[in-house]
């Protein structure tokens, strides 16, 4: 099956080494990967480390690549998410410092509160989310992968990723209200 | 995952989903917008939904640095874009490098040839005089 790729083009002169899709591919790609790699990690170094060893296996397949069953954004997201998830199967073996999942002292309904304050916020309440419930998040929400691609990338059905979905929305909202008490 | 959009669908959807169409499966998008403007039930959800959404978009993360968009770019095995000075310097190596192929062509094909035919095949030509012909001199 052949998909109407909109980076098909671009892979294929990246895979000839041509500079200009080479600077084109990063500046379309790099924020997307890094915003993916910093939401599943909640830790900026590793994330630019994770994105450096993507780009790497991306130099790598781009020759090679060729239009198929996957897009390549598809393709690139299955290798930032297993790369991520491998790191952060190795942390679970280290012990978390015992201050990682204190409360905000903030309340984020303050009016006076800052974008980046609320964003500070949002992030410590994601990151204190079940794994899997982060991941549907991040890729469905943030990513915005459609939910088949989502589901396919976590290998689980579409009514376990909206399962996923749900469960993590209201962990996320009754952890916010939690700091507001 | 149910096909058909009733109360119960459209209360997972949105659950899952969030309060914005476009983010819904696009198979029961326009189910579930015809749901939401006929149903009465459907606007305290969408609102529910609407502020969790608020919560999540306040999220922000932070640009890649410049050093990590050069280290990556650095990472890409490219053709070389040549500067001035560079192209200059290949073009004279190239330049150099074919006139020694000639030189040494020439100096392989001339030793290939005793000197006696070698001497043959340069003066034989008509147009070229030899050295020990008189002719030309008592012409003039």
């Amino acid at each position: 099956m052949s998909l109407d790729d909109p980076d098909g083009e671009l892979v294929r002169r990246v895979g000839e080494g041509d500079v200009h899709a080479i600077e084109a591919l990063v500046a379309r790609k790099l924020p997307r990967m890094t915003a993916l790699a910093q939401r599943l990690l909640g830790d900026q170094a590793e994330a630019e480390d994770v994105v450096q060893d993507l780009f790497v296996r991306v130099w790598k397949s781009a020759a090679a690549w060729r239009p198929g069953a996957a897009k390549f954004d598809t393709w690139m997201h299955r290798v930032a998410y297993n790369l991520c998830t491998d790191r952060l199967r190795k942390r679970r073996e280290v012990p978390l410092p015992e201050s990682w999942d204190a409360p905000d002292p903030q309340p984020l309904a303050d009016a006076g509160i800052s974008a980046e304050q609320q964003s500070d916020a949002v992030g410590r309440a994601l990151a204190a989310l079940a794994p899997r419930q982060r991941e549907a998040i991040v890729l469905t929400y943030y990513q915005e992968l459609p939910n088949r691609e989502a589901a396919a990338l976590m290998g689980i059905g579409v009514d376990a990723l909206e399962s996923l979905l749900a469960r993590g929305r209201r962990a996320l909202k009754a952890r916010l209200e939690e700091r507001d008490e | 995952m149910s096909d058909i959009m009733d109360f119960a669908r459209f209360e997972t959807l949105v659950a899952a989903y969030g309060a914005t169409p476009s983010r819904w499966p696009e198979e029961q998008r326009a189910a579930a917008e015809a749901f939401a403007r006929t149903d009465p039930r459907a606007a305290a959800l969408l609102g529910e939904a609407d502020a969790i959404d608020a919560l999540l978009f306040a999220h922000r993360v932070a640009e890649p640095s410049r050093t990590l968009r050069a280290m990556v770019l650095e990472s890409a095995p490219r053709r070389r874009r040549l500067t001035g000075r560079a192209r200059l310097w290949w073009s004279s190596l190239a330049f150099a490098l074919a006139a020694a192929g000639g030189v040494l062509a020439g100096s392989a094909a001339t030793a290939a040839l005793d000197p006696v035919t070698a001497n043959m095949q340069l003066y034989q030509h008509d147009d070229v005089p030899a050295y020990d012909d008189v002719s030309e001199e008592n012409a003039q």
